[in-house]
């Protein structure tokens, strides 16, 4: 078993490097000068994909965590209002015609960090008050909220008019186009707390996967546990959707191929689900560029025609 | 004899249910404490309470002499150890992992397997006879074999105090046999008391050193075993006439539920 799951973490870390070197290469006109392209790889490819590998990374492990800590593969931040939060902050960020930056953070980042602080404070509250902590009280607010804040963004769409209309419509799909150096530095302090706080509970997350109770029994502090994670988790994913907009099924789908893959101990499972979320982000962002070349589909359409039709075998095959 | 819990009058209340009410006992190390009760009567809550999954509303317990409220959740699963009713959930676990993890409240997050925790897990393997279960699938276990396995892991966190909740519930009488009998060896030969809530009033009569009885989150009756079936309580406690008669191999004496209406 040890060593399928060591050849299997091998594989899956071949298969990254392979998709990191060859992506930036793939693409590249041959009538631009030697400089050109060295140019637009070095400014544009490179730091593109640093930032969809550290982006997929982070949401792959958030969707990973959150499932196993309520042992629900519904249960991912995404299903629990995050990015609905962060595309209401930045719908209202467009429709108000704000233009501003915080310490270096582009508004529109700001105010879809800021959306999604306030859902996830609401979930956490709700929750909270709602005495006991449990995943059926926390999809059905995250769900609640999904569906009020959707329809609020579809009220802001309506009233904007056609340009504003279609800027928000764009960052709803997601993208990863946009992206320099300075987005990797903005969104590396949240997603390496995230990966250093998952790695060190790693030992409670295989506990938490038994049940509440014998995690208890055990000596696992659920309760410290289960908000440590929720807070750090809902902020990495808060950090990367304020970015590149709502990449969709990433969490949930990465997590669920690298359990196939590698089975539930957490030991492996956690540095699967990071090499295999990081290089599937790349993968798609890549396929997002090609496909209709000179053009560009937003990434959140690609991941999302691979996440539905996935989600669905996944309802028919696996046990929910 | 010294004593190992006392529980002085623990109340439980939930959204204004009250649960528990002003429970007190206590329990000698060594003992082996059934506890009985019709369905609903706060047996699953007072263990929930002794593991510190549900905080009293009122009243002390302490274990050796320290109020449980005093310790952190791991010095607690170093004191009682829990194996829980036969729940639906899937455990993605091989037996051998399932089992090491239970050695989670003597680690810290850098800490490695040591000499201490390979002991521990020999001798829970050695007690309950799992070896040959260690590489399967825990969702291949059958019920009988599944039990087994949930009391290893709790004996792997070597605490003194063993808390069942109805570990006989949903087996054939041949793993009831075989699970009760590891349970008293346990008891005898390793020295871990016991709290078992459970249903099998004769079981509790014939081998458990002392019974606490519940009824609506109140004790009703608390004392040796073998004078339980002597006073009577056992028709109020379950609202249900017995009949008695005596096994014919022990001459232990054995409710039976009356056939009179």
């Amino acid at each position: 078993m040890k060593s399928s799951q060591r050849s299997t973490l091998l594989f899956i870390a071949l298969a990254t490097l392979i998709i990191v070197i060859v992506s930036p290469f793939l693409g590249m006109s041959h009538t631009t000068t030697a400089e050109i392209q060295q140019q637009i790889l070095t400014e544009i490819r490179l730091p593109r994909m640093l930032f969809a590998f550290i982006a997929g990374t982070g949401l792959a492990l958030c969707g990973m965590v959150f499932q196993a800590m309520f042992r629900n593969p519904l249960a991912t931040p995404f299903t629990l209002g995050v990015a609905s939060g962060a595309s209401l902050g930045a719908a209202l960020y467009v429709y108000l015609g704000l233009s501003f930056s915080f310490i270096g953070i582009d508004g529109t980042s700001f105010a879809a960090f800021s959306g999604a602080l306030i859902s996830i404070s609401f979930v956490y509250y709700l929750s909270r008050f709602r005495s006991n902590f449990s995943t059926e009280t926390l999809l059905l607010t995250g769900v609640a909220i999904s569906f009020f804040f959707s329809s609020l963004i579809l009220f802001i769409q309506y009233l904007s008019n056609i340009t504003d209309s279609f800027r928000i419509l764009r960052w709803l799909m997601g993208s990863l186009s946009i992206v320099g150096y300075h987005d990797i530095l903005q969104l590396l302090p949240f997603v390496t707390i995230c990966v250093a706080v998952v790695l060190w509970l790693s030992r409670e997350l295989n506990l938490l996967m038994t049940g509440d109770e014998i995690a208890l029994s055990r000596g696992v502090n659920v309760q410290g546990i289960r908000y440590a994670l929720f807070f750090v988790s809902s902020l990495c994913v808060g950090a990367i959707v304020a970015v590149c907009g709502p990449i969709g099924f990433v969490g949930m789908m990465v997590p669920h191929i690298c359990r196939l893959l590698i089975g539930h101990d957490h030991r492996w499972l956690i540095p699967a689900t990071l090499l295999f979320g990081g290089g599937f982000l790349i993968l798609c962002d890549t396929i997002a560029r090609l496909i209709i070349a000179p053009a560009e589909i937003p990434v959140g359409v690609i991941t999302t025609l691979l996440g539905g039709p996935f989600f669905i075998w996944l309802l028919i095959k696996a046990r929910i | 004899m010294t004593t190992l819990l006392a529980v002085e009058n623990l109340t439980v209340k939930i959204a204004n249910t009250t649960l528990l009410s002003a429970v007190s006992f206590h329990l000698n190390a060594g003992d082996y404490l059934c506890v009985l009760g019709p369905n609903g009567a706060g047996k699953s809550t007072l263990l929930k309470a002794l593991l510190g999954i549900i905080k009293p509303t009122a009243g002390d317990i302490t274990i050796g002499q320290q109020a449980i409220s005093q310790l952190s959740q791991k010095q607690c699963a170093q004191k009682i150890s829990y194996v829980p009713q036969a729940h639906g959930l899937q455990l993605d676990f091989t037996v051998i992992d399932f089992i090491k993890m239970s050695r989670y409240a003597y680690h810290t997050a850098l800490s490695d397997w040591a000499t201490d925790d390979q002991a521990a897990f020999e001798q829970a393997i050695a007690i309950t006879d799992t070896e040959s279960f260690l590489q399967r699938q825990m969702q291949t276990l059958s019920g009988g074999e599944r039990q087994r396995i949930m009391i290893a892991a709790a004996l792997c966190q070597r605490a003194s105090l063993l808390l069942l909740d109805e570990p006989t519930s949903f087996l054939d009488p041949h793993y009831q046999a075989e699970v009760h009998q590891l349970i008293r060896h346990l008891n005898q030969h390793h020295k871990i008391s016991i709290i078992e809530v459970s249903h099998d009033l004769n079981h509790a009569a014939q081998h458990s050193s002392s019974i606490l009885a519940l009824k609506q989150g109140k004790k009703m009756w608390f004392g040796a075993s073998s004078e339980f079936l002597e006073t009577g309580h056992v028709h109020t406690l379950y609202e249900q006439q017995f009949v008695f008669t005596t096994h014919p191999q022990t001459g232990a004496k054995i409710a039976l539920v009356s056939e009179a209406s």
